[in-house]
């Protein structure tokens, strides 16, 4: 049987001064004690040499191992696929490598982390080796590494990273998107809107006696105000509508490919559905009122803050006029919105 | 002009084994893939350190940038980085012979690297008496910012790249990455004093 003294150089033995008796008994036992699996194959593909990190980890008899094709040995091995990189390792004769970060495992193996980490099996980084003892005989073979640690923290690390991004997107109040995100976005419609001549329109809400509320029953009630109100707003929108939270008690809404007839209806339900809404705070009903403005892109903005402009002054304009209703922009081209 | 900068024959005296790697490995390519495959003469350019990222940066659509160190005796070592454009990622598969749903577009990107470039080193580091290891080849994401934090990550300090241009035809379709090999100070006076043995020898 083919032996580990073949994994090692043998320039080694030469420049040594150990017997190879010896020479062969400490490899053997580097390769039994190595916490790396190796498995090592002939040509037809057949198991001749396992360590015992693989029969530790596989807990499958040797006679079930050694001697067979290692496509019987383990079922769950993608057969075509690595025929076709065991045929480069012996043709080209280089080395060939899969790597946990495109295929997490090989091997279904248990690992040593099962109650910390949330696989299965053992994450695996595995490499190929060609071995050539002449050129009649060549075997591959398959040192296999446990990266469950690895695999486990750069999940957790991503993890991190994908919940600060979400952080940098959303009031904590209210669970809408902030005023820096929301803001962004509404720069990103703009220029949408203007590149392929596309309609937008914006909608600028701020609710009634707000500061009156908080003096009257104190600012957790305000709390819970904003956010009911946020989460009814948001039932009443399309998918592609942006809401978020401009300041204080003051909302904002891009509506991408909307005119200003569709604007308004959307601001006159909003407007309706928050003055009907049940709110009740310590058992005692509160009722709540918002005044909207409405502005639709029109071809005299240069930039986006105009258009934010034009709808803060149809808001000022609903407030002037008595709150809880809609008004919109007037244009001078009013000829230019259809 | 520096201590590392090849000579005019030292060029040309790598041109030529690379030339010979090069084709070697087509061949074992070819016989590997079992298809005529068709290899244009590499053209080499070295590049200066602080020029590489520019040069990088100046073919438009590069996609993706796969990296693989490798090291020999006498402290031959380096990286060696693979440059795909995009339109070139497309037929990997069928170049490998895999199913594509075998595998994902990254891993065959990783499969081709690998064997460009442990081909073309093996048969490289066979030329000048030396033997290659490998570690396993990595893809660099989206490249324009990973590239330059990589370079700025690696593990030595890398004084010389040299750029090859490899364009592999196969059959009915043509195959395009970019090869460049990144080397440090160390390694390049050893591969100075090989190719002036190799010189002396004519």
């Amino acid at each position: 049987m083919f032996d580990f003294n073949a994994l090692l150089s043998p320039a080694y033995s030469e420049s040594s001064a150990l017997i190879e008796p010896v020479l062969k008994q400490i490899n053997n036992q580097i390769s039994y004690q190595l916490n790396t699996g190796v498995l090592v194959l002939d040509a037809d593909f057949n198991v001749v040499i396992w360590n015992r990190f693989m029969q530790v980890h596989t807990s499958k008899k040797e006679e079930d191992v050694i001697g067979q094709s290692i496509f019987n040995a383990f079922l769950e091995l993608p057969e075509r696929w690595l025929t076709r990189k065991f045929a480069s390792v012996l043709q080209l004769n280089t080395p060939t490598f899969c790597s946990w970060e495109q295929r997490h495992h090989l091997f279904e193996l248990p690992h040593t982390r099962p109650i910390t980490t949330d696989s299965e099996f053992m994450a695996q980084n595995c490499t190929f080796l060609p071995i050539e003892v002449d050129s009649q005989q060549k075997y591959i073979c398959i040192l296999i590494e446990d990266v469950t640690d690895v695999c486990h923290y750069q999940g957790q690390l991503q993890k991190t990273l994908d919940e600060l991004a979400t952080m940098s997107r959303i009031d904590g109040l209210t669970q809408i998107y902030n005023r820096r995100h929301w803001q962004e976005s509404l720069k990103q419609e703009y220029a949408k809107a203007r590149r392929h001549d596309k309609k937008l329109s914006l909608i600028m809400l701020d609710l009634d006696y707000f500061k009156l509320l908080n003096d009257n029953y104190g600012h957790q009630c305000g709390d819970m105000v904003l956010t009911e109100v946020s989460a009814l707003v948001g039932t009443l929108l399309r998918i592609e509508d942006i809401f978020g939270r401009y300041g204080g008690e003051e909302f904002a809404i891009v509506l991408p490919e909307t005119n200003l007839a569709g604007a308004i209806e959307l601001a006159d339900r909003i407007c309706r559905e928050i003055a009907k809404a049940s709110l009740t705070y310590n058992t005692e009903a509160i009722n709540v009122t918002a005044s909207l403005g409405v502005a639709q892109l029109s071809s005299t903005e240069t930039n986006y803050e105009e258009l934010i402009t034009h709808a803060d002054s149809a808001l000022y304009q609903a407030k002037a006029q008595g709150r809880n209703q809609v008004c919109s922009a007037v244009y001078a081209q009013t000829s230019t919105l259809d | 002009m520096n201590e590392f900068h090849l000579t005019e024959d030292q060029q040309d005296c790598l041109q030529e084994l690379i030339n010979v790697a090069m084709g070697q490995a087509s061949d074992q390519l070819a016989r590997y893939l079992d298809t005529f495959v068709y290899l244009k003469v590499p053209s080499i350019e070295s590049v200066a350190a602080k020029d590489l990222l520019q040069t990088l940066s100046q073919q438009q659509n590069t996609m993706a940038v796969v990296s693989q160190g490798f090291f020999g005796y006498e402290g031959i070592r380096g990286e060696a980085l693979l440059a795909y454009q995009e339109e070139d990622s497309g037929r990997i598969a069928d170049l490998l012979g895999y199913e594509p749903d075998e595998l994902s577009e990254d891993e065959q990107l990783i499969d081709i690297s690998s064997i460009l470039t442990t081909t073309f080193l093996n048969v490289f580091a066979g030329q000048i008496d030396n033997q290659m290891s490998y570690n396993a080849p990595k893809l660099l994401p989206s490249v324009q910012n990973s590239l330059s934090e990589h370079l700025q990550q690696m593990t030595f300090n890398w004084d010389l790249a040299l750029k090859v241009n490899i364009n592999y035809q196969v059959t009915d379709f043509s195959f395009n990455c970019n090869m460049i090999l990144l080397i440090p100070e160390t390694a390049i006076i050893n591969i100075k004093n090989v190719l002036d043995r190799i010189l002396a020898e004519f």
